[in-house]
């Protein structure tokens, strides 16, 4: 199986986490055998190189091995064409799992990323120096036509991790349902609609795996939840305690609209329940 | 003025039997597959001056007597009932479906809106006295409200046809749901607008006052109250008494809120309406919550509403068929050629265009409310109110039946059990994966004029990466090509292939499928209901047993469902 990034990106800084996220840059690029690029915005001077040289060799990596660009201007701005010009396969980040209300609505860099990805982006919530492992990965399922390259991502990233357990969550609603309500249908009709439909997706979730040749040694539950796509997730995923939540990324890039009417990914980016991966399809 | 005891016995029985009569005509309808606000409404028409009144004239005026007390209690239950209507309304607003839903949604709900309402607009505007405005007076409101009168679909009926037809849980329900908001959405601010133009609610401040404290109202609910009732709703449905706490909570902020706009000048319906989006949009607000909420209005104050229409105006006297006629005409053409437009425009193909625009046909219970007002400030004559009254019965009653057709069309071409064709089926003895590919290849490239080629080559293909075997004796070699509908091919063979299912048994049942590119879920939702067909493998068993083509198929229609 083939790794499922090969060209990986970090954007350093020397916040309290940059030696954590550092050190998970390192060992996803061991694990992948991939490449690192580090990217730093902000002017280059001898102290700050200096800097960063020390806080390569504290967790055993020396520039031979990654590569690093400089760059200046709006953060975000910067990460996302050095991604790009670059062709990097995964962005790695930090943020907050939450952020004050001003802040949600401005977006902090972590969260501009979020909102238009150049690549796929790995967000580690608040990274401690101790190494993790994705034991628990959970995965939403949207059946889109970027559904499959999610998936078979989540994948080969769980195979190369070595995780436990996947769960892949099928959230759907079917707006306007309860207004039927109104005209004369009664709740058991209305909960026996819903309970229908929750199997319907169970059932496309298995054919789905079986379509997909997914059905590896890892185990694998499916989930289906009837509510507001991104909120369901969310929940379940901070109710199982899991230690990646892997979602497509946003089709288009998520306006200052998208977070006043929330939808989908952006109940995930108001509290992230666990670190998050996002795909970016080809 | 005073209540006598008479008075109160009254009241409570002429409620009764308006109740009694509504929920009678309601179920009637029901049985006939009708949306119930069609029940209430002839509930009305029965107790009221048309069909009572005009038999038993003495047992009407006992029972609805125009004392001036009876007079304020059906206003005091009328502007209630409408208040909670538009609450209810408002709480089933979902603007982040409507953003979601993208664009086909905005041009199905913006050519909704502009094409009915343009034309109303110009006809209320050059000839009003067709439609019975012959005093000439308050020319560009009644031309505005004729416009607005056109432009707004029943949200609630067109829930329920679509849970009739079975198309709640697909693209175009989804659409035709998130259009219905957004219209909804646009035609009831323009329909507080002119009521404020008529200068229906008070006048205690200046016009730009009440333009500033409409934004300020705005902005805070929209910005600090959705907040707000992010943390009081999970608070109240777990702390206080369930569904008593919460269905109070929404009826306290609905009446404050409708209360204060119709302070500030604009009618008490935006505040509700407005209110209710804000409230709706909290992801904690429960599925079964909105349906408590739903029922208590339908259940006491929607039939009470309904009936009390019909108690007021004479149908028959009323009852003016160029008007009528002039109405049907301009809502079916504005609704069906500016959605179907829309549609088109959002490039849905022409049969899915037909169902949205006949779905957002549909006018029901809220150009009923919204001709009651218009009637209550005397922007329209009784003889516009009927017409509007059978314009929205009709558009109801007709929209089921007009997108079953299409449905129908559709579903042909899409449902597994559409797609059993007996020319489609082969039976034989071939125990070789590439023969029976090939010979269902072939049969598939009759139907479709495709190269056989590309079908089995493509097939054999994928079937050596991925092999289709499933277990109990199936297996669902599959391809999506560039057809415009899915194809479904079945070889039952005696003897079997090996086509590497996982509980090693030979696939003795073998589907082919063809489903058009990029339609992952028609594809998936196939393939699942075939898959269901055989988990049983008994039921498996006596499938691959079939010996007639018309036997196989009556068996995969019956078999397994839910």
């Amino acid at each position: 199986m083939d790794a499922p990034f090969k060209k990986l990106a970090l954007a350093v800084t020397f916040s309290p986490t940059s030696r954590a996220l550092l050190r998970e840059a390192a060992r996803l690029k061991d694990l992948f055998n991939a490449e690192l690029l580090l990217i730093h915005v902000g002017e280059r001077t001898t102290e700050i190189e200096t800097r960063m040289i020390e806080m390569l060799q504290s967790i055993e990596l020396s520039l031979p091995n990654v590569n690093l660009e400089w760059g200046l201007g709006d953060p975000a701005q910067v990460i996302n064409s050095v991604c790009i010009k670059n062709k990097i396969d995964l962005l790695i980040a930090g943020a907050l799992e939450k952020e004050g209300l001003i802040t949600y609505f401005t977006g902090s860099i972590a969260r501009k990323l979020m909102r238009n990805p150049p690549c796929s982006l790995l967000v580690l919530v608040s990274p401690k120096d101790s190494t993790k492992v994705y034991n628990k990965i959970c995965a939403g399922v949207s059946f889109g036509p970027e559904c499959p390259d999610t998936i078979n991502k989540t994948f080969r990233f769980a195979h190369f991790e070595h995780t436990k357990e996947i769960t892949l969550i099928r959230e759907f609603q079917v707006p306007g349902h309860s207004i039927a309500v109104y005209d004369g249908v009664s709740s058991n009709e209305t909960q026996s609609n819903r309970n229908r439909w929750i199997k319907e997706e169970e059932d496309k979730m298995r054919v789905f795996l079986a379509e997909h040749n997914l059905n590896t040694g890892i185990k694998i539950n499916l989930v289906a939840l009837y509510g507001r796509s991104g909120w369901e997730a969310k929940n379940y995923v901070q109710q199982l305690n899991a230690d990646l939540f892997v979602t497509p990324a946003p089709p288009k890039k998520l306006k200052l609209v998208d977070r006043l009417f929330q939808h989908d990914n952006e109940f995930i980016f108001e509290s992230l329940p666990c670190s998050l991966l996002m795909i970016k399809g080809n | 003025m005073t209540f006598t005891s008479n008075d109160i016995t009254i009241l409570l029985l002429s409620m009764a039997v308006m109740l009694f009569v509504a929920r009678g005509m309601g179920e009637l309808m029901r049985l006939i597959k009708q949306p119930l606000v069609i029940g209430e409404i002839l509930a009305g028409i029965i107790l009221g001056p048309t069909l009572l009144g005009f038999v038993f004239p003495d047992l009407f005026n006992g029972l609805f007597n125009k004392s001036q007390s009876s007079e304020i209690i059906l206003q005091g239950i009328t502007t209630i009932s409408v208040v909670m209507l538009l609450l209810v309304s408002g709480i089933e607003v979902d603007l982040g479906i409507v953003i979601k839903q993208g664009k086909k949604a905005l041009w199905i709900s913006i050519m909704g809106i502009l094409f009915p309402f343009t034309l109303g607009f110009l006809m209320a505007w050059s000839f009003p006295q067709y439609l019975g405005n012959t005093s000439g007076e308050l020319h560009l409101v009644f031309a505005l409200f004729v416009g607005t009168a056109l432009s707004i679909t029943a949200l609630p009926v067109v829930a329920r046809t679509l849970m009739d037809l079975n198309l709640f849980k697909t693209e175009i329900g989804y659409l035709i749901i998130a259009s219905a908001m957004v219209n909804d959405l646009i035609g009831w601010i323009i329909f507080s607008l002119i009521l404020g133009m008529m200068g229906s609610a008070s006048h205690s401040l200046e016009f730009g006052s009440t333009l500033t404290l409409i934004f300020a109202f705005i902005f805070i609910i929209f910005f600090v109250g959705r907040r707000l009732f992010n943390y009081a709703i999970p608070f109240i449905q777990k702390r206080f008494s369930y569904p008593g706490g919460i269905l109070n909570f929404v009826l306290i902020l609905g009446f404050l809120s409708a209360a204060f706009t119709e302070y500030i000048g604009v009618h008490a319906i935006f505040g509700a309406f407005i209110i209710g989006i804000a409230i709706g949009d909290s992801v904690h607000l429960r599925e079964n919550t909105r349906e408590i909420i739903q029922q208590f209005v339908t259940n006491i104050f929607a039939p009470l509403f309904f009936v009390s229409i019909g108690l007021r105006i004479n149908f028959v006297s009323n009852f003016d068929l160029g008007i009528v006629l002039i109405f049907l005409v301009l809502a079916f053409a504005g609704k069906i050629i500016g959605c179907g437009l829309g549609a088109y425009f959002g490039k849905m193909k022409t049969e899915e265009s037909l169902i949205i625009a006949f779905g957002m046909n549909s006018r029901g219970a809220m150009e009923i409310v919204l001709a009651t007002l218009a009637l209550q400030v005397n922007l329209i004559n009784e003889k516009v109110f009927v017409a509007i009254v059978i314009m929205a019965l009709v558009t109801s009653i007709s929209s089921a039946p007009l997108m079953d057709i299409f449905v129908r069309r559709i579903a042909r071409k899409t449902q597994f059990r559409n797609l059993l064709r007996p020319e489609l089926i082969l039976f034989g003895e071939l125990s070789n994966r590439e023969q029976i590919i090939a010979a269902l290849s072939q049969i598939i490239e009759r139907k479709l004029s495709l190269s056989m080629d590309s079908i089995s080559s493509k097939m054999i293909e994928r079937e050596q990466s991925f092999p289709s075997g499933i277990a109990n004796y199936l297996a669902i070699p599959h391809i999506h090509m560039k057809v415009r509908e899915p194809v479904l091919a079945i070889y039952i063979s005696s003897k079997g292939a090996d086509f590497m299912a996982t509980d090693g048994l030979p696939s003795k049942a073998i589907f082919l499928l063809v489903t058009p590119e990029n339609d992952n879920e028609l594809h998936l939702k196939i393939l699942a209901e075939i898959v269901r067909k055989f988990q049983d493998l008994n039921n498996a068993e006596t499938i691959t047993r079939a010996k007639e083509t018309i036997e196989l198929i009556n068996m995969l229609r019956e078999s397994n469902v839910y």
